[in-house]
Formats: C-alpha cells, structure tokens, sequence
C-alpha cells in the first residue's frame, strides 16, 4: 500500500525517572485514563500524526521503559533516533544536573546528527522550583541546542516543543536531500503523499 | 493475565457480522474515521483498513456488570491495517507473551487492538472498542 505519510521521525524521550517523561510528555495526563490494565502493562511507544507546513509526519516516540534507572541507556535504543528529548524535571536540581551526563551518554551512543532539545517540566510547579528558567537557558546555549520550559498538566508547551523537534528534523533533513542531490531539489527519498488533505481539525492533544 | 489472542480468523456463519456494522464498511474498508470513544482522538483515516473477522479476546476498557467474564470478551469484528504508520494516532503497549495491545494515544483507553509481535504486517482494530464519526 502507498505511503499515506511525508516523513517518519523516530523520537526519544531521555531523563531521570520521575521527571514525568511518561506521566506528563508521553500523555496528556489530565485526561488520561486510569486503567490498571493498561498502566500495570505499560506503554512502548506511539505514533502520532501532525502536519508542517503541508507535509504529514509520523512521529513514533519512544519512551525510555525504565533503562533510565541504570543511569545508561544502550546502543540499541538509540538506533535510528532522529531527535531527542532531553527532560528534567524545575522541582529537582538532581535531574537537572543530569542531563549532562544525558549528554554525554546520548553522543557515545546516539547518531552523530541527532535533533536535541531540552525541556524543563512540571513549569506548573513554581512553589517548588529549584532550577531557574535561565539556568535552563545556559545550558541549552552551552550546548547549542533549543530549551522549553514546558507542564504537560496545564498543556503549556508540550505540543509547541515536539512540532519544535520535528521542524529542526525536517529542515535538516531538506537541507541533506539537497546538498545530495545535483539539481539542488529535494525529494529523491521522501514518501511520496498519497492521502487526501485531512479534516482540518487541530491536533487536539499535547502530544501524547 | 490472559495471553491475547485466542482464535483464528472465524469461519462461515460461525460469527455473521453485527448489522450496526455492516454499513460501516465499504467496499471492504472502513467508510468512515475511526476515532476513540472516550476522547475522539483519530486512530485511522477512512479507506485505511480492511475489515476482517477475527476472534480476538481483549481485556474489557469499562467494568462490567456482574454475571460477564470479569478477564475480557472475545470480539470478531475488526478492522485491519498492515502497517502501524497508518495509524494517525495510536499507543502500544509493552509485549504480554507475543501481543501487543493497541490502546488510544491521547487518553490511553483500551486495549482497543491488538498485534503479535510475530506478525509484522497485521494490526487488528475491535470495531467494538472504538467510534465511527
């Protein structure tokens, strides 16, 4: 069957636990539903469909399963990302701090152009906030990588930074086909679209 | 727990399709949006996949009265896709023996599907567990 899609980026969520990378990014949790079935399974990943400028991309995004607990995650889960989201959690300097270390895990295993983005979360939470936005903001700059401050609970953020990801993939990856290509056009490997221009309805969810 | 899926694709009349179902598909596909129940979250497209009959024993989403299986209800009518990105929207769970249970993306109601790991190519959708809009 023909492609229905433009592009399909692999994402990953990376932080300690707790930073709310599966409770707070990986759903909109205010409207989640609690079922023990579901939850004592647990979620591997999702797809979800968004559109950039015309173009439908498929986002599967993967959360860390728990690796994280190792303070490692491994070659394999890394295998084919495209962009990675980088979360600690403003009410937690620990996990802040960690993401260095996330760093420097994500550039011995992860693909050398890998899309990165670091998100404060839980923004919601001032009363307990330990790590300023500007702190924040220096370590992204340090790095040279976007930075959000970002609370899944009150939808700020969450949906603006994942399409944030994806339009850095995108453009990178135009940018690629380009430079490829002789005629300086893109478009010799993306999918071509075969679907019908959808309902307009907006993308109703923060994602995930 | 109970392990996915227990039967094969069903046979004769053994199972004849609900009538509320029949006129949602057509020519073979669905006619119309598969959207969750609970949140209207868009899980497929129209046109994106077949229908089929399959007996698929899923763990219920809601309570149910007394007197029902308490584990889950076996269902028949499905729709399928062939290719997990054709999914507009969808979660999976983590795998119970070879399955994996399809659940809604946004509110992560279900399990509305399912899929075996074994088999790349087939995502089953119960035409039970999700709206037609």
């Amino acid at each position: 069957m023909a492609k229905t899609y433009d592009y399909l980026f692999k994402l990953l969520l990376i932080g300690d636990s707790g930073v709310g990378k599966t409770c707070v990014l990986f759903r909109f949790s205010e409207d989640a539903f609690n079922s023990t079935f579901i939850s004592t399974i647990g979620i591997d990943f999702k797809i979800r469909t968004i559109e950039l400028d015309g173009k439908k991309i498929k986002l599967q995004i993967w959360d860390t399963a728990g690796q994280e607990r190792f303070r490692t995650i491994t070659t394999a889960y890394y295998r084919g990302a495209m962009g990675i989201m980088l979360v600690y959690d403003i009410t937690n300097q620990k996990s802040f701090e960690n993401i260095r270390n996330w760093i420097r895990n994500i550039e011995e295993h992860a693909s050398q152009d890998v899309e990165k983005m670091v998100l404060g979360n839980k923004c919601d939470m001032n009363d307990r906030r330990q790590v300023s936005e500007d702190k924040g903001k220096q370590l992204a700059i340090e790095y040279g990588i976007k930075f959000m401050e970002t609370s899944a609970k009150n939808s700020i953020n969450v949906e603006n930074a994942f399409f944030t990801l994806a339009r850095d993939i995108k453009a990178k990856m135009d940018r690629k086909l380009e430079s490829s290509s002789p005629s300086g056009k893109s478009g010799g490997q993306k999918l071509v679209k075969e679907e019908k221009p959808s309902d307009k309805r907006r993308w109703r969810c923060v994602i995930l | 727990m109970s392990e996915g899926v227990s039967g094969e694709e069903t046979k004769g009349a053994a199972s004849p399709i609900k009538p509320n179902h029949a006129e949602l598909v057509k020519d073979g596909k669905n006619s119309l949006t598969l959207q969750c129940e609970r949140c209207g979250c868009v899980v497929l497209r129209p046109g994106s996949a077949k229908f089929v009959q399959k007996e698929l024993f899923l763990p219920h989403m809601k309570k149910k009265a007394e007197g029902t299986d308490p584990n889950g209800e076996t269902l028949s009518d499905c729709w399928l896709v062939d290719d997990m990105y054709t999914f507009d929207n969808v979660g999976f769970t983590k795998n119970v023996g070879t399955s994996k249970y399809l659940i809604c993306a946004d509110c992560e109601i279900g399990p509305i599907g399912w899929h075996d790991v074994n088999i790349k190519n087939e995502f089953y959708v119960a035409l039970d567990r999700v709206k037609h809009v």
